[in-house]
């Protein structure tokens, strides 16, 4: 019984450290670390989503992507024609399917999802 | 407003402060810092590490409980699980740089004599400490300061259950001559919950 006693005793002295002088100084040491990590962090995120939109936009560009848009393209022109022959409410997809700026704002929005789905999976992991 | 985000967390209620700390409030977790940092260099301290290494380890230990803030579940106080990560990555470090072999062999070899002191002395904890031999002092703070059960103490020192429990045993019995008896002083509420 004394022999427990005296373990609560010690558990009590060891729970009773002082406070330290230089506690505040101590803290704001570790809070300089944690916001230098923090921030090396984000620069990595940052780069590694840059990093990862250049390599997605240079694979679409290399993958013929962008041909096989245009076919699709011309498909779309094609289809609209005979589609205008049936109504002329198709008119929408003669405009939206016309020139090759399509694929341009196609592949744009690519890149910058790619970029993004990658930032997050970093910033995840 | 930077003061008043400062002020609302030293109200804060530790478990709280872990919160935003899981969603990566540094401040909150600096919060914490304050509070425990004495208590978690103290241990260390008390386990034979001295001033500039507690502080190092002490820091580690907080900078590891931040990445791994989101396993505190809040079963124990915030304070024990800190000392706990202290107190492994002090091991840690003994091992890397070879020293924990040296002080448990130490140990076992060297017996230092100790003088029946004047139980109604008014020792502190430090200075009684420092009668022990250094595997004691190593696994009693272990045990009493940073909380761990003698079978974790023994898998951190990769030593053997039973020379673990005779180190603290031996420990003890030198703690217990050197301590004034109890004056049964009660500690005052500390904020928080460490």
């Amino acid at each position: 019984m004394a022999e427990l006693e005296f373990e609560r005793r010690l558990e009590r002295l060891f729970a009773e450290s002082p406070e330290l002088a230089d506690a505040g100084a101590f803290a704001e040491r570790v809070e300089r670390r944690l916001n230098a990590g923090w921030t090396a962090r984000r620069w990595l995120i940052g780069a590694a989503g840059v990093v990862g939109g250049v390599i997605g936009a240079s694979q679409l560009m290399m993958s013929g992507l962008f041909q096989r848009v245009e076919t699709a393209g011309d498909s779309a022109r094609f289809l609209s024609t005979s589609l205008n022959h049936l109504s002329t409410t198709t008119d929408w997809i003669t405009a939206v399917s016309s020139g090759g700026a399509v694929v341009w704002v196609a592949a744009g929005l690519a890149v910058i999802m790619m970029g993004f789905v990658l930032t997050r999976v970093i910033g995840e992991i | 407003m930077p003061g008043a985000r400062h002020s609302r967390f030293a109200s804060s209620h530790d478990v709280e402060l872990c919160g935003f700390a899981a969603t990566g409030e540094r401040r909150a977790f600096g919060e914490l810092v304050r509070r425990h940092g004495s208590a978690v260099r103290g241990v260390l301290r008390r386990m034979g590490a001295q001033g500039a290494e507690a502080d190092d380890v002490a820091q580690d230990a907080f900078l590891t409980a931040f990445e791994r803030i989101a396993e505190f579940r809040g079963e124990g106080t915030f304070a024990a699980w800190v000392k706990k990560i202290a107190a492994r990555i002090y091991l840690r470090r003994l091992q890397r740089d070879r020293r924990l072999s040296s002080m448990t062999a130490e140990a076992i070899e060297d017996e230092p004599e100790v003088p029946r002191g004047d139980a109604d002395a008014n020792i502190d904890l430090e200075e009684a400490l420092k009668a022990l031999s250094e595997a004691e002092r190593l696994c009693v703070s272990m045990c009493f300061g940073a909380g761990l059960s003698h079978t974790e103490a023994a898998e951190a020192l990769n030593l053997p259950l039973g020379t673990v429990k005779s180190h603290v045993k031996r420990g003890l019995e030198k703690l217990r001559t050197r301590l004034a008896p109890d004056d049964g002083v009660v500690l005052e509420g500390r904020r928080g919950n460490g």
